[in-house]
């Protein structure tokens, strides 16, 4: 126990170090949302990878991976296309996140759709709907703890103690905002996705020379696809990677990501540097499964592969080395979420209708953060039966954004009341269905709930962008916004505030 | 495509552009998953339904890197 806990200790007090020497510079609101957009590829690239990858990756897609096979791989095929879509839209969102000092994701829905409310709506979809995940990451240390002492502690004590952990290192998520989150992601990811991937590679060998446990030897059931004659329906695997390319941009802070970075070049630049780590590592991650499948131990409990495997292989050091890589990519993880709902409570609800100087949002952020720490903190530490439901019901619905989201950044034609009504009318949608048809929708051929609220959120969307023709200023506006698009950056723009007329 | 359509592509070539929609039909299309499906027949040593998705990763790992780097060959990013 010394050993693990003396590791992961380590680990917390370098993180912490880190923290430390990169000192608070939030003299505007910008800096602390956004850290000043100063961040180049390297770190935006670490930054993408340590919020996209949770903690739990190492478990439930672990698990995933263990029980069904290579159907699990519908993750990595998501998570490289929304890498894709990251590059395609990148320069169209830096642009106006440049001119127009955009700091949230519903900042962006204001200034496309010259609305007030939408801001309101988007930020309160995000934060509702991402509490859920924070919650259960944070309970997901419970098991990272209750491993690392090897077993002498409950599972409610591990709990406390990884709720305790992640909420102490919130100090400084608070105090240095946005810049000490990508400073201390990018430490966190390369522990988490190239320590994570070394051990990764050093297990799968481990697995196959010691255990004999190769691709050929797995059981052929491991290698089904759910397809026509599926019990999920032949489209549930073309549903789940759809909506996990396009629900990923949902995510607040996911997409604040892109605000951050110091041009439309360094944003590109982090894909292209992000997309082989994360092939690599979502590969590996998902043959270690497969092939721990194998292993007894990992049948009667799938969840924790990730550590039977390491203990049996390498020991009390290599399960302390796995204790960390899984915190590192939980802290990081965690941080992001709590950043960016700081960032949305202080811009896009109380500062959408309060003025508020830059002081007065930092000080509201800070609140926001500290708030929703102690409220996931304290929900983490409850017995909630349907926490998983709940934050799967919570991603068919934030999934609804993309609709606006997309289609404000390629289509010009879009209009606010589209745009809310199909929000309102897909999340309605993918709620009710959700709950009548929880995983996914035996008659719409296994689509799920939030895929099939997404067609009714587009056709409202569309069908009310020609029912209601934007006002000749309004298509104006729009053409403008996308006209700066085109033209050559800036070597070098003061951001301005919104100009748009819903502020003035 | 019609004019309200942004023009994605200032300066990216066509091929990157159809690569990039080449990667989500391989990613999505439901009749190549399903052809794959069950398919435990190595190539290389690796069953099919799993060189599947391996082969669609690489693509699209592959298309985003060529599509930095044609953006850096043309001066858009530096």
């Amino acid at each position: 126990m010394a050993i693990t806990f003396g590791l992961l200790l380590v680990f917390f007090i370098a993180v912490i170090w880190i923290l430390q020497r990169t000192g608070i510079r939030d003299t505007s609101f910008t800096d602390y949302a956004v850290a000043g957009r100063s961040f180049g590829a390297r770190y935006q690239a670490m930054s993408f990878l340590n919020t996209w990858y949770p903690g739990s990756m190492f478990t439930a897609f672990g698990a995933l991976a263990a029980t069904t096979g290579v159907m699990s791989f519908y993750v990595v095929s998501y998570s490289l296309l929304t890498v894709v879509l990251m590059y395609v839209m990148a320069r169209t969102v830096w642009i106006w996140g440049k001119r127009f000092d955009l700091h949230t994701q519903p900042d962006l829905f204001a200034l496309r759709y010259n609305s007030r409310h939408i801001r309101t709506i988007a930020a309160i979809i995000g934060i509702i709907s991402g509490v859920p995940w924070l919650v259960l990451g944070m309970q997901a240390l419970g098991d990272l703890f209750h491993f690392m002492s090897l077993g002498y502690l409950p599972f409610s004590v591990s709990v406390i103690i990884g709720v305790t952990v992640v909420a102490i290192r919130q100090i400084w998520t608070v105090r240095l905002g946005m810049r000490g989150v990508i400073v201390s992601d990018y430490f966190q990811g390369i522990v988490a996705y190239i320590g994570g991937s070394l051990i990764l590679g050093g297990l799968i060998i481990w697995l196959v020379v010691a255990k004999d446990s190769t691709l050929s030897s797995l059981d052929p059931k491991m290698y089904a696809i759910p397809g026509l004659s599926s019990k999920q329906g032949p489209l549930y695997v073309f549903s789940l990677i759809l909506t996990g390319t396009i629900g990923g941009w949902c995510w607040p802070y996911i997409f604040v990501r892109l605000f951050t970075a110091d041009g439309v070049g360094s944003l590109k630049k982090s894909a292209a540097l992000a997309v082989p780590l994360s092939f690599v590592f979502g590969t590996l991650l998902l043959i270690f499964g497969m092939l721990a499948s194998a292993l007894p131990s990992v049948v009667a409990q799938p969840n924790d592969a990730w550590f039977l495997v390491a203990q049996e292989a390498g020991g009390h050091l290599l399960l302390g080395l796995a204790g960390v890589v899984l915190l590192a990519a939980s802290m990081g993880h965690t941080d992001g979420n709590i950043q960016a709902y700081g960032a949305q409570i202080a811009t896009d609800i109380i500062g959408n209708y309060t003025k508020l100087d830059q002081t007065r949002l930092i000080v509201i952020a800070k609140v926001g953060m500290l708030l929703i720490t102690i409220l996931a903190s304290w929900l983490a530490c409850l017995t909630l039966p349907a926490l998983f439901s709940l934050a799967v019901l919570a991603y068919q619905g934030i999934i609804q954004l993309a609709v606006p989201q997309f289609f404000g950044i390629f289509w010009r034609r879009g209009n606010k009341q589209g745009a809310i009504a199909g929000m309102v009318c897909g999340f309605a949608t993918a709620v009710f269905l959700e709950l009548v048809f929880p995983g996914y929708l035996p008659w719409a051929w296994g689509l799920t709930s939030g895929a099939v609220a997404l067609v009714v959120n587009g056709c409202v969307y569309v069908g009310l962008a020609y029912l209601l023709p934007q006002t000749e200023s309004e298509r104006l506006r729009v053409a403008g916004l996308f006209k700066m698009v085109q033209e050559p950056p800036p070597i070098r723009t003061d951001s301005v505030s919104l100009t748009t007329s819903y502020l003035r | 495509m019609p004019m309200e359509f942004v023009q994605l592509r200032r300066g990216q070539s066509r091929a990157i552009s159809l690569w990039f929609i080449f990667d989500a039909v391989v990613a999505l299309a439901p009749p190549l998953y399903w052809a794959a499906d069950a398919n435990t027949r190595p190539i290389l040593s690796i069953p099919i339904a799993l060189l599947y998705f391996l082969a669609v990763g690489a693509c699209i790992t592959g298309s985003v890197i060529a599509a930095y780097f044609d953006d850096r060959a043309r001066g858009e990013v530096s």
